[in-house]
């Protein structure tokens, strides 16, 4: 007979524990498992929370933060975007850098907020100034996706202070002069890489920069110097030479494939020759 | 020669952890044991025996009075060192084998290892645990447990051989076992002194006793001596007659069937006794001397 | 000496009888099985998390093992009434608690040894071994022994269940002691700085010992540091130590 109510008892107990178990699953089926690592604590006390495992948690808060975000069913997960990333595993672990990385793509990318996503990069710059990879990603965002030469090209400055920075970032750093039209300095900066350009790909790319730069340079110069000899002989010159005659430039400057610069007297309107090698921009 | 273990004006209280009362387990105890000697320290549970135990060997502290043996402290280390002890229902460590158990305690002599794996051998033999060297305490039986207890408390050959109940939970053969070793030693030179709660295993082989009851002394001395204060008196049996009207009855103890059995003081009230019977026709069934036992002194000296 | 090593040799021994090993064995698999699933959970390089879990766990059982074992080993001896018989012969009641604290130290050390042997393998096999790890590994043992010894100092008047407690409560708070100099610099009055900072330096600093973020970014380490921890180590365990075996001497075991 006891063997009988035992064996009622286990089976009522596994069913109900095993109806309840999916029961519970369905209710909780719109909550994601570790949700309320959402409501953690933001800081230094979350750090005392750790009790020195600080980086360990900031790791497994990491793994859940990927799948929780790869979870496309979960409508507002950007809520949180800021929260769990620039407050909490920044904070628990600031040397970690992936989850900036990968933070800051998400923020930018998938939720549309790249305010939060250089503020999350900012954050990463501020406590590692010797990883090139957290200002280069800041840089490229500006220039890619927020058209922002301006703040690109802060971005690229402080990636080439860092010592193993790829050599692109300088060509971007060179190049975002040009997008904000400061010609001169982003030939300056081409030029450099050019002449100290280590491969083949290097220095064929930076010609290109470096040959439509020149032409730009010197059509400014001119067109510059033009104006000033009217301004000062109250007439256009007749020809660029007359220049070099009254003195406004030492001599005439040749195009880098050493064809002279072409002047209309009529409008006073200097061009070149020489096509650009670069589509224009 | 000086007194083995001189134990003077022992007191030991305890106070439960919310109040402030003092309980007192032992008052002003004093009793020695002499060289050679068994003595047997007996009273009823609770009287204070392991206490007093535990205050010889030092694992609690009194409230006042001095405990000597050999003439020295009994705390020194040197002391230590010529006293063998077995406490009451012990437990040992039970994952070592019993030669990996004694030999531990050889090291706790700082024996060399030729020293311990002798001792180790012989104190086996000696215990009746010769072939049971290398089972795992854990599955020794309740006897087992006490040879190897008793192992350990002579394996540096101690002067002092200091036992709280050696005897309980064993079985006779087990209890005679131990009376026997008990024995052995006082023929080795060596002095014993236990507690125990069994009196007739103490009747046989002490040479002293001591009675203690609610942590007080009752009475101490040789078992002959506390013994010889009690008259001796005899148990008569007869049937065929009832009682009335004989002489030297001292006083009737019961009547069962057509038996009477009655108490008479001495041999001459014996003989007359017998004699009446005899001559009113009846029947003689036994005649039984009876000293009073141990355990009547005993339970005796616990109620004052 | 000799009596304090027989102690402690016994103490190994009843460990190891003690199945901990398994424990050790169980660890290996669950950190392989971990690192190997770890390349699908995570974007990014599965480098620094194994590296982290590896130094946790190493941490993590050790001070669990020290504290929970530590514990038991006076306590359990005290309750289960085995210590009559060792107390009782010539032998210090200091020798007693040294050789309890050697024992538990001898196992710690075989413990933290085989599951570092584990863990350096595996990171060998994947390519991202690092000797500084052992550094860590290193302070990590530093600071079991000072767990150890505060468990040791617990046991030796405290029940079981409330010396854990106790352990497991100053181990946790000897990983906050930095917060206390936080709270001082907040504080205005003289007596609140005053006392914060004597609580600083009476409690346990566990943190000094935690450089398992530096070891694993590549930080480097400030100077001597390595030789002041061990310093540290040595006195607060002389003090707690010494604690218990006067606390141990002046015990009865009723």
């Amino acid at each position: 007979m006891p063997r009988m109510a035992v064996a009622l008892f286990l089976g009522l107990g596994l069913a109900a524990a095993g109806t309840s178990a999916l029961r519970v699953e369905d209710l909780r089926a719109g909550q994601i498992p570790g949700h309320h690592l959402l409501y953690l604590p933001s800081g230094k006390y979350l750090k005392a929370m750790t009790f020195g495992y600080s980086n360990l948690a900031a790791d497994l808060i990491y793994l859940w933060s990927i799948q929780y975000y790869s979870n496309y069913q979960i409508a507002d997960r950007y809520d949180y975007l800021d929260r769990i990333y620039r407050r909490v595993i920044a904070e628990l672990d600031p040397r970690y850098i992936d989850p900036y990385l990968v933070g800051s793509m998400i923020m930018s990318v998938e939720a549309d907020r790249n305010d939060l996503a250089l503020r999350l990069l900012d954050e990463g710059i501020a406590r590692n100034p010797g990883e090139w990879i957290l200002p280069f990603s800041a840089g490229f965002l500006c220039y890619n996706t927020l058209h922002d030469p301006a703040r690109a090209r802060g971005y690229f400055e402080k990636v080439i202070r860092i010592p193993g920075a790829p050599s692109v970032a300088k060509r971007f750093y060179a190049e975002m002069f040009n997008r904000l039209g400061d010609k001169r300095t982003s030939l300056k900066y081409w030029s450099e890489i050019h002449e100290t350009g280590d491969s083949d790909y290097v220095r064929r790319v930076s010609w290109l920069h470096v040959h439509d730069l020149s032409i730009d340079v010197a059509l400014e110069d001119l067109a510059r110097q033009v104006g000033a000899y009217r301004q000062a002989k109250g007439a256009l010159p007749r020809r660029l030479k007359d220049l070099v005659g009254a003195g406004f430039v030492p001599s005439l400057p040749a195009d880098p494939e050493g064809r002279d610069y072409l002047y209309d007297r009529a409008t006073g309107r200097v061009s070149s020759q020489s096509r650009r090698l670069l589509e224009s921009r | 020669m000086p007194p083995v273990l001189e134990i003077s004006r022992i007191s030991k209280s305890y106070r439960t952890s919310f109040s402030l009362r003092k309980y007192w387990i032992l008052r002003d105890l004093s009793f020695s044991v002499e060289p050679g000697e068994i003595f047997g320290f007996i009273g009823p549970n609770g009287a204070g025996k392991t206490t007093t135990i535990k205050l010889v060997m030092d694992l609690i502290r009194s409230d006042g009075g001095t405990i000597r043996i050999f003439g020295r402290s009994h705390r020194e280390v040197g002391t230590k060192a010529r006293i063998g002890f077995l406490p009451e229902n012990p437990y040992f460590y039970d994952y070592l084998t019993a030669r990996e158990f004694l030999d531990f305690y050889g090291r706790l002599f700082g024996f060399s290892r030729a020293v311990r794996e002798a001792k180790t051998k012989a104190l086996l033999e000696k215990v009746g645990l010769g072939n049971r060297g290398d089972r795992q305490l854990r599955k020794f039986s309740k006897g087992m447990l006490q040879r190897i207890g008793l192992a350990q408390a002579l394996i540096n050959d101690p002067e002092l051989v200091i036992l709280d109940e050696p005897m309980s939970g064993l079985d006779p053969v087990g209890r005679r076992e131990v009376r026997d070793l008990i024995l052995s030693l006082k023929q080795a030179g060596k002095t014993v002194f236990f507690s125990t709660h069994i009196l007739s295993d103490t009747e046989q082989i002490c040479d002293r006793v001591g009675i203690l009851s609610k942590g007080d002394l009752k009475a101490v001395g040789k078992v002959s001596q506390l013994l010889a204060h009690e008259a001796k008196f005899y148990e008569v049996t007869f049937s065929g007659l009832s009682a009335d009207g004989l002489p030297g009855v001292e006083s009737v103890v019961s009547r069962d069937g057509g038996e009477t059995l009655v108490r008479a003081r001495d041999e001459a009230a014996v003989r007359a006794l017998v004699e009446a019977v005899l001559r009113r026709g009846g029947t003689l069934k036994s005649v039984a001397p009876q000293r009073e036992s141990l355990e009547d002194l005993f339970l005796r000296e616990i109620q004052r | 000496m000799n009596q304090i090593w027989a102690i402690a040799s016994n103490t190994f021994r009843e460990a190891i009888r003690d199945r901990i090993l398994y424990l050790l064995l169980v660890f290996a698999l669950v950190f392989i099985a971990f690192a190997q699933i770890l390349s699908l959970l995570t974007v990014g390089s599965e480098e620094k998390i194994i590296k982290d879990l590896g130094l946790a766990s190493i941490s993590l059982f050790g001070v669990l093992t020290a504290i929970f074992i530590g514990v038991s080993l006076v306590s359990k001896e005290i309750d289960r009434r085995t210590i009559y018989t060792i107390v009782s012969k010539p032998i210090h009641r200091y020798q007693f608690v040294l050789g309890k604290y050697c024992g538990l130290a001898l196992t710690l050390l075989v413990n933290t040894v085989v599951m570092t042997f584990w863990f350096y393998l595996i990171l060998l096999f994947k390519g991202f071994a690092d000797p500084r790890l052992l550094l860590a590994v290193y302070m990590i043992f530093l600071e079991l022994l000072l767990v150890t010894a505060l468990a040791i100092l617990f046991s030796s008047f405290s029940t079981p269940i409330l010396s854990t407690l106790f352990a497991l409560s100053l181990y946790l708070v000897g990983h906050l002691s930095w917060s206390l100099n936080l709270l001082r610099d907040r504080l205005s009055g003289g007596a609140g700085r005053w006392v914060c900072r004597v609580l600083y330096l009476v409690l346990p600093n566990l943190e000094i010992f935690n450089i398992k973020g530096e070891v694993v970014h590549g930080t480097a380490l400030p100077a001597g540091l390595l030789l002041w921890a061990t310093l540290y180590l040595a006195g607060y365990g002389l003090v707690v130590l010494s604690a218990a075996c006067l606390i141990f001497q002046r015990k009865d075991f009723s």
